[in-house]
């Protein structure tokens, strides 16, 4: 190119004003007013730094604990816990801490983009909003038109409170019922298992009234569905107060680590100690007192009135063969630790009984919760102060949602089909591990428009492999919108990608459960705005639905989520929306507890339509469940949605009212409708079949969190990261010597369906027979942090140069299959047999 | 949010952030000196009952400081003893110790090993004078750099035993006699909060108390109170790091377990103890 | 003091200069519009491009104009916008600073800049998606204060054009020079197509040769204003 010359310069600076002057359309317009400057003077740009400090939520995990956002000069500086919160005290993890690098992430997706190429080619073209909407509102109108608007499939992975209730509603109101969880993969078991007990779902541990923590496969001090607000009540209970803490893991987790007491536990086996548990106590007559007043609500014969006395027979008929010596074996925990914990739970009271995903992710997983539940209940140690509790979260009202009928395709979101393998009879929460297998073997016409919202199918279920070739397959899936904030495994297979905002840059209200069982209400703001083109899926739903036609009292999520706030009872009073925007949390000041005593007025079985059904003791009105005369509340579809109260003795109580599942009121132990569906009514131990003829040189492959990542969305921060890099696996040095395998040495893990390679860590720290690997790590997409993938050409990060890690994790999903517990459809993740050898 | 609060010698603040916010705002001057009072002398004690490894301090810290990639101003170690099925895992959170120096002497080695000490102003803090230098410790105890002055020959890496102090690639120095071109970086007690009232960004940030930060001076406070409980002065053996080495840090554990015996690093081997100042879960 | 010829000739130089960085503005701004192309495509503005030794291919003037937008949107998706590895257009990611505060989006670069444009009394556009400091918005800022100078040449003898000349400089000084020629580089080494990466090296030539006329002019134009 030659050189610019005054001459040239001349034409090239004519050439380029009439170009201007062709056409306004072109012009750069992004600056607006005029320049006004005192003359005469020396222009300085201002220096002064102006600091807010705003009251929002996190939202790194789905604790959402909320924090104040420090914004200097409209930039976000710094993330601390809000001190007013009753939940977190002030308090917010290391993720938390490091979640404004999300905000500024370099490899953040800004912009909407169709694909070019064949899908996953990772080629791109940015397209307006308008346009984006605009191809998503069309295909979802022909879908309309053609009296098909179930071929459109909402998948998402993470939506609570406003989100998952206003886009839900969004996308309800399109005319689909095909939605898609990610609960399966979460802890459904658990969910499952409560609903079939004391309906509803969700356990809150009253740490800071008990007396004694009893922890069963969950690293609630690292990481936790609510975590830090839990986390630092345990340890403080602990230290403070002298509370003991005892905790059975496969390996030694940072939570088993701070207990008084670490008991190695084999994979999948909680359950038996559970049962063996529940044994002793019965044995020792540990029930008396508080376990025998809580037994007159529970449900433990086929009779529900049946007298306490009845009960416990019944119960230690059941036990009988669940003996300690019986657990040891199958658990590796020794007979007389079983018997001396059982003790030391059952006659230190109150107490909790925290057992989470490591007992659940099985075979027996929702059964394996049941029997928690009957050890709960024996003791007496339910939903009182100090005990495992109903929980209570915020009660927020909604602004209007449209109602609107919907269409699902059937045979996608629960399984498979009943009578073929992993069909199940409770998918309470459904399978979502299995979507994408349903869908291919339904085969194409399935659906026609798939939106993924914060969702990775392709990274965040088992084989992983054949995830990526079936969303390959545009036969299967003709068109997928991915709306997420960074590029990522998932994203790379989409046809259409909406840039979502952060979390930092939103608004909701939050309703997470709140550790005081009081019901914390707080809210989340925009701490900046929204870079560059990004935009808040809520939003984007609420554009589609009005172009379809269908009015909403606010075009935007902000203007939903602040219509909520200020028309809730309690916090309306406060202030609404001013008073939650300028103090981030508000609270009645009043503890749930005993929830179930709750009296119902007599009015309320005088309702038309109200009957008794003498089998369950429920009244619940069978005229607007549509039943017959004489129908039962137990085999009626959805009978539990028209509960009313159930009658104990001569009262009428709000009991432990039903969710999902057709229960009666009482904490039922013993379940009509696991015995209808051909299990024990009471929890069974089954052996996993996978497991049975397990070889000397097989291994239990089991995942697991650490304290500096989420499961699959934090990778690319660079602070968090540079701790946890990669996922080494963890295999005991008598396992590693038998094998030949040395600390750092390549390895090869092959399951039943693939083969894996990642590098070893030899630890004590490992349970022998068993390899832990982690499940965040692995990522073939993402940013630089997280895969590597960094930027063409010179240099556009400082810290670049300082990346010291070239491995970035082998993910586990590789080599673990989609299989559901056999009565609630929950992945297996800890039930995978494995070989090892080295590479 | 909340008011600007002065700082109480008796305790730096627990509110954290909301005040640097405002004081931030107001431009809030340096209230540190209460001459009438007397200097404070600052310590920190660590509760290793409480430290559960979460790294919330670690991360606070690289927030707070844009910390590069690879440094790290506060760690946590893991510590592991023992065989399966009794093996043992403890969690030991590391800082600048901000030592006194010997007893003999009150310097610690960084300060004593930098050639530019007391090039820098000279100041008043209290009733107390002092100067700056590229590295110095202030009459309050905390040990600071002063990159303005610093000439780059990375003698205070050498000398700390500890090895918490990195070359930081994000510090580029002036001095035209400088040796090498970039500075270095430690742990500062958050001096600029501090200076605020505000207690140190890692305390802030720990859930569970871990931390504690505060003026020995005054036998009222939180730390004062938790040496003279576990008798943390009165036996640095077990209650410091490297206690022979006679720096006397300022960073005291409450160990009832017994977890530093577990706990050890090649401290004279330079690039060892540089690499143990590092974060990493393996 | 400046001479009615001269005061008329400085305002027509700014005039001109503006008009450059009107154009580069628009051209970095979004993609290729059939508008722009079109303009581009017209004999004046490809006579210049043929002297100043442009070289944007036959394809460019030959091949349909749609087939040509699309590919020059996806160039452009590709090189500025990602998602993966892309040469963002934004000063807070290329501007290596001393401090390290770069590298990311809305790093201190960006803060500094729209402190700038929100000093002279500008504001950004509230439909405006873009980040404060991209490359479009940088020479907007260039085109309006240039504009000002031109303005300014026009009344009262000259008196106050200097003023703008001043921050013309500051803000090419501390801001554009800072990151653009490198970033031009990066274009250069990673275009597929010809346009974007003769563009960026025409931007690179066009900034040394603004940096060289300002400076000297600059110079001249300070002597003579304190002259008088």
């Amino acid at each position: 190119m030659a050189q610019l010359t005054r001459r040239n310069f001349m034409k090239f600076a004519v050439a380029s004003g009439a170009v201007l002057a062709a056409g306004e359309g072109m012009k750069s317009k992004a600056l607006a007013g005029d320049i006004k400057t005192q003359t005469g003077r020396d222009f300085s740009p201002t220096t002064k730094k102006e600091r807010k400090a705003i009251p929002s939520a996190c939202w790194q995990c789905v604790s959402r604990d909320s924090m104040i956002g420090f914004v200097e000069d409209g930039r976000l500086v710094k993330l601390e816990g809000q001190p007013k919160s009753i939940r977190g005290n002030g308090h917010i993890c290391a993720r938390g801490q490091a979640g404004l690098t999300s905000v500024y992430d370099p490899d953040r997706i800004l912009h909407p983009m169709k694909r070019i190429g064949p899908r996953g080619s990772g080629q791109w073209k940015r397209i307006s909003w308008d346009e984006a909407v605009g191809e998503l509102t069309s295909r979802i109108k022909k879908l309309r038109d053609a009296g098909t608007p179930e071929k459109f499939l909402y998948h998402y992975g993470r939506a609570k409170a406003s989100s998952g209730k206003l886009i839900g509603g969004m996308v309800k109101a399109t005319g689909t019922g095909s939605i898609g969880n990610h609960t399966g993969v979460c802890e459904s078991a658990k969910w499952t298992a409560q609903e079939m007990t004391w309906g509803g779902h969700f356990d809150n541990w009253d740490i800071d009234n008990t007396k004694y923590m009893l922890i069963f496969g969950s690293n609630i001090l690292e990481t936790h569905t609510n975590h830090m607000s839990v986390a630092h009540r345990i340890m403080h209970a602990k230290v403070d107060r002298g509370v003991k803490m005892v905790t059975f893991d496969v390996r030694m987790s940072n939570t088993a680590a701070k207990s008084d007491e670490y008991i190695p536990i084999k994979q999948g086996t909680d359950m038996a100690v559970f049962l063996a548990m529940t044994k002793v106590i019965l044995d020792k007559g540990l029930y008396k007192g508080a376990g025998e007043e809580f037994l007159e609500y529970c449900k433990c014969t086929e009779k529900h009135d049946d007298s306490v006395a009845n009960k416990i027979a019944a119960l230690k008929k059941h036990y009988a063969n669940y003996t300690p010596a019986w657990a040891a074996q199958i658990s590796g925990v020794p007979a007389s630790t079983i018997e001396r914990i059982a003790v030391e739970y059952a006659t230190t009271k109150p107490a909790v009984l925290i057992a989470y995903r490591g007992p659940v992710t099985t075979y027996n997983g929702t059964d394996c919760e049941r029997a928690r539940q009957v050890l709960s209940s024996i003791t007496g140690n339910v939903d009182a102060p100090g005990t495992n509790c109903k929980a209570v979260g915020a009660g927020w009202s909604s602004a209007a949602i449209p109602k609107a009928k919907t269409k699902k395709v059937k045979d996608i979101f629960d399984g498979a089909p009943k009578g073929e393998p992993e069909s199940y009879p409770f998918p309470t929460h459904h399978a979502s591990h299995q979507v994408l297998d349903r869908i291919k073997a339904k085969g194409p016409g399935t659906f026609d428009v798939a939106v993924w919202y914060c969702y990775t199918p392709v990274f965040a279920n088992g084989n992983h492999m054949r995830n990526i070739e079936i969303v390959k397959d545009e036969k299967l899936l003709p068109f997928v919108v991915s709306c997420d904030t960074s590029y990522g495994d998932s994203t790379h297979y989409a046809d259409m990608i909406m840039p979502d905002a952060t979390y930092l840059e939103r608004y909701d209200w939050e309703d997470m459960v709140d550790p005081t069982q009081i019901g914390e209400f707080y809210i989340r703001q925009a701490l900046v705005k929204p870079l560059g083109e990004a935009r808040d899926f809520g939003d984007v739903m609420i554009e589609v639905v009005n172009r379809l036609g269908i009015k909403t009292d606010y075009k935007t999520k902000e203007e939903y989520v602040k219509m909520s706030v200020d028309m809730t009872p309690g916090v309306k009073e406060a202030g609404g929306w001013a008073y939650m925007a300028k103090h981030g949390v508000w609270n009645d000041g009043k503890a749930k507890f005993y929830s179930y005593k709750k009296e119902v007025p007599a009015s309320a079985i005088k309702e038309d339509g109200v009957v008794y059904d003498e089998q369950a003791g429920v009244y619940w009105n069978a005229k607007k469940a549509h039943a017959k005369p004489g129908d039962s509340y137990f085999k009626t579809k959805n009978a539990y949605k028209y509960y009313v109260a159930t009658k104990m003795g001569n009262k009428l109580l709000a009991g432990f009212k039903p969710d999902k599942i057709n229960k009666s009121g009482y904490m039922e132990l013993w379940s009509q409708v696991v015995k209808d569906a051909g299990y024990n009514a009471l929890p069974e131990w089954i052996p996993a079949p996978n497991q049975k003829n397990m070889g000397p040189n097989d291994m239990h492959l089991t995942t697991y969190k650490v304290c500096v990542q989420t499961h699959s969305r934090t990778q690319n921060n660079k602070w968090l990261t540079e701790i946890y890099p990669n996922n080494h696996a963890w295999i005991n040095p008598k396992d590693a010597s038998k094998r030949g395998i040395g600390d750092g040495d390549k390895i090869k893990v092959k399951s039943s369906i693939a083969e894996m390679e990642t590098y070893a860590h030899v630890t004590e720290n490992a349970q022998p027979g068993h390899i832990h690997i982690s499940h965040h790590m692995g990522h073939y997409q993402y940013g630089r942090y997280a895969s590597g993938k960094r930027a063409p050409e010179g240099r556009d990060d400082p810290d670049d140069k300082n990346i010291h890690w070239k491995w970035h994790g082998s993910h586990p999903n590789q080599v673990i299959p989609n299989r559901g517990d056999r009565l609630g459809g929950f992945q297996r993740w800890n039930d995978t047999v494995v070989q090892v050898r080295k590479a | 949010m909340s008011k600007t609060k002065k700082v109480s010698r008796r305790d730096v603040l627990k509110t954290g952030g909301a005040v640097a916010a405002a004081a931030t705002v107001t431009g809030m001057p340096a209230s540190i000196a209460e001459a009438a009072t007397g200097n404070p002398r600052w310590a920190f004690v660590v509760d290793l009952r409480r430290c559960v490894g979460c790294r919330t301090c670690t991360i606070s810290c690289k927030s707070e400081f844009n910390v590069p990639l690879g440094r790290w101003r506060a760690v946590i170690k893991t510590v592991d003893w023992g065989k399966f099925p009794t093996a043992r895992r403890a969690f030991v959170p590391r800082l600048c110790n901000h030592c006194a120096g010997e007893s003999d002497t009150g310097v610690p080695p960084c300060v004593e090993k930098c050639p530019e000490a007391k090039s820098g102003k000279r100041m008043k803090l209290g009733n107390e004078r002092y100067r700056t230098g590229a590295t110095y410790k202030r009459p309050d105890g905390m040990i600071l750099v002063d990159m303005d002055l610093c000439i780059g020959c990375y003698k205070c890496i050498d000398a700390c035993p500890y090895g918490v102090r990195y070359v930081d690639p994000n510090v580029k120095l002036k001095r035209p006699d400088r040796e090498k071109d970039l500075g270095i970086g430690k742990c500062t007690f958050c001096e600029h909060r501090v200076d605020q009232g505000i207690e140190p960004s890692c305390v802030q940030a720990c859930p569970h108390e871990t931390r504690s930060f505060g003026d020995m001076n005054d036998p009222g406070s939180k730390v004062s109170k938790l040496i003279k409980e576990f008798g943390l002065d009165k036996k640095r053996a077990d209650t410091t790091l490297l206690p022979d080495e006679g720096t006397m840090p300022h960073v005291f554990y409450i160990d009832p377990e017994g977890v530093l015996d577990h706990y050890s690093f090649d401290h004279k081997n330079q690039e060892k103890r540089l690499a143990e100042y590092r974060d990493n879960i393996i | 003091m400046k001479n009615n010829t001269e005061l008329k000739e400085s305002a027509e130089h700014a005039q001109q200069r503006s008009n450059v960085y009107g154009f580069l503005a628009a051209v970095y701004r979004k993609e290729l519009s059939a508008e722009l192309l079109v303009q581009i495509k017209d004999s004046p503005f490809r006579e210049v491009l043929s002297d100043l030794g442009v070289n944007l291919g036959k394809e460019f003037f030959s091949a349909p104009e749609e087939e040509l937008i699309e590919n020059y949107a996806i160039e452009y998706t590709r090189l500025f916008l990602g998602p993966g590895k892309h040469i963002s257009p934004h000063e807070s990611i290329h501007y290596e600073r001393d401090d390290g505060d770069w590298g990311t989006h809305w790093s201190a670069s960006t803060v500094e800049v729209k402190k700038f444009v929100e000093s002279l009394g500008l504001n950004y556009s509230e439909t405006d998606r873009s980040m404060p400091d991209h490359i479009s918005v940088e020479f907007e800022l260039m085109q309006k204060l240039i504009e000002k100078e031109k303005e300014e040449w026009e009344v009262n003898e000259g008196k106050d054009a200097l003023h703008y000349i001043k921050i013309e400089n500051m803000f090419m000084k501390d801001h554009i020079l800072k990151w653009i020629p490198q970033f031009c580089d990066k274009v250069i080494a990673e275009a597929e197509l010809p346009f974007y990466k003769e563009i960026a090296k025409l931007t690179k030539k066009f900034l040394e040769f603004d940096k060289k006329e300002t400076s000297v002019n600059g110079e001249e134009d300070r002597q003579k204003v304190e002259q008088a």
